[in-house]
């Protein structure tokens, strides 16, 4: 018995002084937070406004309260396609999925003009920047794990390569990148476009979209504001921006690659035996074996890297241009300019609780669906 | 696709090393440039250009390595070089010293409440460092830390991810080994220190790695808490040297430069290490 009491003390000490840490500076800023965002508090605490940072940012009850139902029929539509086959369940899941999509397309232009609309332009920004990013780093990602697959002379030299960018400090690289893809006519990104006969662009420097770059596509004026708001989404993500994504390419698809390459290490051989055997072509061990066998592995990529597009700072803080009005910025570095220039601290601290709820709702689906599997086994 | 017993084709291999070299050259081409215009001179940084590393355009015609002095001591980067140093091996000594006495009590002691306090401890990974910014702002302005060691190190002196990733690896030592030091009447900090930190020198070893690039390259915060030059770290160095500099690009690449030979040093002498544990846990750097 007095074995056990000084075992379960000895357990607290150990415990104690991580628990400390984690408690002042990890948890509780979470309370503080929450009580910042209540106040109007201008680098100094002023008055308690009580929600009115969150009705500025979202202009009022009305709009917030459309925004909660349609992001929970959304989400509602996406939980029945994946779990049921049965058609009714399906039409309904579809009928869902459209109710919540109409509701944001009705939405999202009032929260624009009745509340805070460069809040939305820098969710627009982050949205842009994982569609941007994602896909194309799995894809890239899985190639050359494909070609990293197996024994062959070289090997270790090659995954110590694909990992340097990823190892570097942010700051350092991106300070290369913001060279390479500078406006001048001698950087990088314009030589190479000199070779191809083309004329320099601005690159980092450029605030129009790239649909707008390339098709035309300018946001219109005085349409009405439903499809006024809607035409700003044409132009595509900035020219800017999108010069941030190589940088998150080449960070990201080595590394991309790395994990997908212990993902193929694991699919066992004989179902590749087994399958050519039987006469399976390539592409169909691609589709039917390999694909399904690493998609834990491609799942959690895709909600790991969302989720850094929420997070993500150092990169965008060297690389943005201030002259470009917030094209580059994504939600975190909104955020923390509200604070650190605009000196807004209780509405900045409002802004990152919302920030908060899309990160932890983001999380809370990759372990409901297999987080477990992937990480906590490893 | 992929572990096929058979030899492969020739072809297969020629495309492999075709596709892997693509992507080595893509990954290696910005420290190429880096170094390069690094050791150029101003006029040649506008001048002498070439999209093409291969081509003698793409590097200076005679290396000026005053530019490193230049940004080493006229830009303070010595300064600022100490202390990160400084930074970083505080907040190492503290968080492995923290991480690792939690995570053994964790894996191996029993006491009541155990998987709740360690389900708290999880929580805070879900928590964006934009959300604790502005509180943790307050608290060590409250406390007078601001433009002090204390305010850049004492809020990394333990973390939950290192935590969870010692006791992953601290679960698998057999109880046996410690049954038996117990007999024989050694304390659990005893036991921790001599019988189980040498077993876990691998992970513990990732741990400090990962902590010493987290600090090395960390930003947001010391941007925040950090006003004047006294213990400014490199990274906040770099980026004001990038937005002051004007167009003193050799200057800028130097300062890169000395802002990430440490990392890459410590990486190239550990990098089996690190490459086998950041590839099989997808664990973030």
């Amino acid at each position: 018995m007095r074995h056990r009491l000084s075992e379960a003390i000895s357990g607290y000490l150990f415990v104690l002084p991580a628990a400390l840490v984690l408690a002042i500076f990890g948890l509780l800023p979470l309370l503080y937070n929450l009580y910042i965002s209540l106040f109007n508090w201008h680098i100094k605490r002023a008055t308690f406004i009580g929600l009115g940072n969150y009705k500025e940012i979202f202009g009022g009850v009305a709009p917030f309260a459309l925004l909660v139902i349609s992001v929970s029929l959304l989400a509602s539509g996406c939980a029945l396609v994946g779990k049921n086959r049965k058609l009714l369940v399906r039409l309904l899941a579809l009928f869902l999925l459209a109710c919540g999509a109409a509701g944001l397309a009705l939405d999202l232009p009032q929260i624009n003009s009745l509340g805070d609309s460069d809040m939305l332009r820098s969710f627009r920004v982050t949205l842009w920047y994982s569609l941007g990013t994602v896909p194309i780093q799995l894809f890239f990602g899985f190639l050359i794990a494909a070609a990293l697959d197996g024994k062959f002379d070289g090997k270790e030299a090659f995954r110590v390569i694909y990992l340097l960018p990823y190892i570097v400090p942010a700051v350092a690289t991106a300070a290369v990148f913001e060279r390479l893809f500078s406006l001048r006519p001698e950087s990088w990104a314009n030589q190479m476009l000199a070779l191809f006969g083309s004329h320099p662009l601005q690159w980092l420097r450029e605030y129009k979209g790239i649909f707008e770059l390339l098709f035309g596509l300018a946001p219109t004026n005085g349409a009405g504001s439903l499809s006024d708001y809607w035409s700003t989404w044409a132009g595509g993500p900035s020219l800017a921006l999108v010069s941030i994504m190589f940088y998150n390419y080449w960070v990201f698809i080595g590394y991309y690659a790395l994990i997908f390459a212990n993902g193929l290490a694991a699919v066992p051989r004989q179902l590749y035996e087994a399958a050519s055997l039987d006469g399976a072509s390539p592409f169909t061990m691609l589709r039917r074996i390999t694909l399904p066998l690493v998609s834990p592995t491609t799942y959690f990529l895709t909600i790991l890297g969302i989720i850094g597009t929420f997070k993500s700072f150092n990169s965008i803080y060297v690389l943005r241009d201030p002259s470009t009005g917030g094209v580059t910025d994504p939600m975190s570095v909104y955020i923390f300019f509200q604070f650190f220039h605009g000196g807004r601290f209780g509405y900045a601290a409002a802004l990152s609780m919302v920030l908060l709820v899309i990160v932890v709702g983001l999380t809370l689906i990759q372990q409901r669906s297999m987080g477990k599997r992937v990480f906590y086994e490893q | 696709m992929s572990n096929r017993p058979t030899p492969r084709p020739p072809l297969f291999t020629a495309l492999r090393y075709l596709a892997l070299g693509i992507g080595a050259f893509i990954a290696l081409l910005p420290f190429a440039y880096m170094i390069a215009n690094a050791l150029k001179t101003y006029s040649e940084t506008v001048t002498r250009v070439s999209p093409n590393p291969f081509s003698p355009e793409f590097w200076p015609a005679a290396p000026q390595w005053s530019n490193f002095s230049e940004v080493w001591l006229g830009d303070a980067f010595a300064h600022y070089f100490f202390n990160s140093f400084i930074i970083s091996l505080v907040t190492l000594c503290g968080s492995l010293a923290t991480s690792s006495l939690a995570a053994y009590a964790f894996a191996k002691l029993r006491f009541p409440g155990k998987e709740t306090i360690f389900s708290i401890f999880l929580l805070t990974l879900m928590i964006p460092e934009t959300v604790t910014l502005i509180p943790n702002f307050l608290v060590i302005s409250y406390l007078g830390w601001t433009d002090r060691l204390a305010g850049l190190t004492v809020p990394f002196l333990a973390s939950a991810f290192y935590i969870f990733l010692l006791r992953q690896f601290f679960r698998q030592i057999p109880d046996s080994l410690l049954e038996n030091a117990r007999m024989d009447g050694a304390s659990n900090l005893r036991i921790l220190w001599s019988i189980v930190a040498p077993i876990g020198q691998a992970p513990l070893f990732t741990v400090a790695f990962l902590d010493i690039a987290s600090s090395w390259n960390s930003l947001q915060w010391p941007l925040v808490v950090v006003q004047t030059p006294r213990w400014r770290p490199i990274t906040v160095g770099l980026a004001r040297l990038i937005s002051e500099a004007g167009p003193q690009i050799q200057l800028r690449m130097a300062g890169a430069l000395i802002s990430l030979a440490p990392v890459v040093a410590v990486y190239l002498v550990a990098q089996h290490q690190i490459v086998d544990s950041l590839s099989n846990s997808g664990i973030k750097g």
